[in-house]
């Protein structure tokens, strides 16, 4: 507190002489019409508490500093886990309107229970529009088990509870094609990972826009990368995220 | 930023109602575009072998016109969670708030108080000055480096495509997202708030939760509480 008062001092210093500076040079005001708060001038004004006191002047009262409120009780209102995951697979269901907004109030411990048969329901169709697309019946084109092995009900059930897993002890990766779920750094691909995990079947490139006929075009769609890398700059000193642009 | 270009294509959302979505920006009507919109979330070891951990949380976008972006609201009380024994529920809370240009920092065991909050404040870890353009960094005392202000967006997702291969509409995208050529990052060049904490995982203690690989991990995830 001591130290931020100190600051302010040198700052609202900083701020006459810019005032004055100003003045210099375009003689628009006079100096002496520019009152600044002080601590004897007999008026709660500046940062004051009371008159003449707390903020940057002495202490009010008891001698007690005035800190920051905090007080208040704080509702959820946003939740966020694992990348993507309400925004990919929440989708309105029968008797909950606004599946989205319920997500991000629920706390982790009832995700599980509460979407995980939205969440399965909605990886069905995602492959059901694609059946449309490909001119196949929906009931033949369907989720098949992942690169981890896990089945649509397995998968879902981990990706409903969601929190991002970090490991203390072992290098960080989303996945790296044989460990994952250590974390995430910031230049993991996490959407290519998780169409991976979603679309890319047990080989991992179900439908990644391969030419089945060998006429140079693609035939099955790309769904297993969304082909963007990472643009922002990242530095190696903390805090890592870049200065803004 | 290509403003033209998302112009365009939130024309082109508004014609086939397709939902806006990213890593967690703007995922829900009741939160999304607002102060306490949550846009993304890391967990990571800042170097191998590292005895750290840490968090970066961001907050709000510019990705897009019209997103609440640039200020903390002081009425939001921004938490990082973490279950250490595998229950789902919280054992450990990281608290972030800010306060007249500072961001405040708290740390300590979370009270049960299910979706509602209080600051911890009998148990501070530490405040900064908000940066502007460069970045202020303080060190706690307990040996945490804490930071608050905006900071490049590292996310990347060809957003627009994906809203295209969702479209049920047939002819929507028929191939699916587009080759590396043709995909575009459409978050490249936006900014976001940032809040990163970094903490020594003496502070953080051992973890009895496990991952899918049977590798102990700390369950983490992060919340944004308005003032009531």
């Amino acid at each position: 507190m001591r130290l931020h008062n100190i600051k302010y001092i040198f700052l609202s210093g900083m701020l006459l002489f810019a005032l004055a500076a100003c003045n210099n040079d375009d003689d628009a005001m006079e100096p002496e019409q520019i009152a600044m708060p002080t601590c004897d001038d007999g008026i709660m004004n500046g940062d004051e508490t009371g008159v003449d006191c707390g903020g940057t002047c002495a202490p009010c009262g008891d001698g007690e500093a005035m800190e920051p409120d905090f007080t208040g009780t704080y509702a959820q209102v946003d939740h966020m886990g694992r990348p993507g995951i309400n925004t990919v697979l929440s989708a309105d269901m029968e008797g909950m309107p606004s599946v989205k907004d319920a997500f991000n109030v629920t706390v982790p411990s009832a995700m599980v229970a509460e979407f995980q048969a939205g969440f399965e329901a909605r990886l069905e169709q995602y492959h059901d529009v694609y059946a449309v697309k490909l001119g196949l019946d929906p009931a033949d084109v369907n989720y098949q088990n992942n690169i981890l092995n896990l089945d649509a009900t397995t998968l879902t059930t981990v990706l409903a509870a969601d929190v991002l897993q970090v490991a203390p002890d072992e290098v960080t990766t989303y996945y790296n094609g044989t460990v994952g779920l250590t974390g995430r750094t910031l230049t993991d691909d996490v959407i290519d990972i998780s169409l991976i995990l979603l679309f890319g079947g047990e080989t991992g490139d179900r439908f990644s826009g391969q030419d089945t006929d060998n006429d140079g075009m693609a035939d099955l769609p790309r769904l297993t990368s969304d082909g963007v890398s990472l643009t922002a700059t990242i530095d190696a000193e903390f805090p890592y995220v870049s200065n803004p642009q | 930023m290509k403003k033209s270009k998302l112009l365009l294509g939130l024309a082109a959302l508004a014609v086939t109602g397709a939902v806006l979505v990213a890593a967690d920006h703007l995922d829900a009507p009741s939160s999304g575009g607002t102060t306490a919109d949550i846009a993304d979330f890391f967990a990571f070891e800042p170097e191998t072998g590292s005895a750290n951990t840490t968090f970066v949380v961001d907050l709000q976008s510019n990705v897009l016109p019209d997103l609440a972006y640039g200020t903390f609201d002081e009425d939001i009380l921004t938490e990082i969670n973490i279950d250490t024994d595998g229950d789902l529920v919280e054992d450990l809370v990281i608290q972030a708030i800010p306060r007249d240009g500072r961001m405040y920092f708290f740390y300590g065991e979370a009270a049960d108080l299910g979706l509602n909050s209080e600051v911890l404040v009998n148990a501070p870890l530490g405040d900064v000055a908000i940066s502007a353009e460069t970045a202020t960094v303080v060190t706690t005392d307990s040996g945490a480096r804490i930071f608050a202000g905006p900071r490049q967006d590292p996310f990347f997702f060809d957003f627009f495509q994906f809203n295209a291969v969702i479209n049920p509409d047939p002819e929507s995208a028929p191939l699916g997202f587009l080759p590396p050529s043709e995909a575009e990052n459409t978050f490249a060049g936006a900014n976001t708030m940032s809040i990163v904490v970094e903490m020594p995982n003496a502070m953080l203690g051992t973890t009895t939760a496990l991952n899918a690989f049977n590798i102990p991990v700390y369950n983490t995830w992060v919340t944004t509480n308005r003032k009531q």
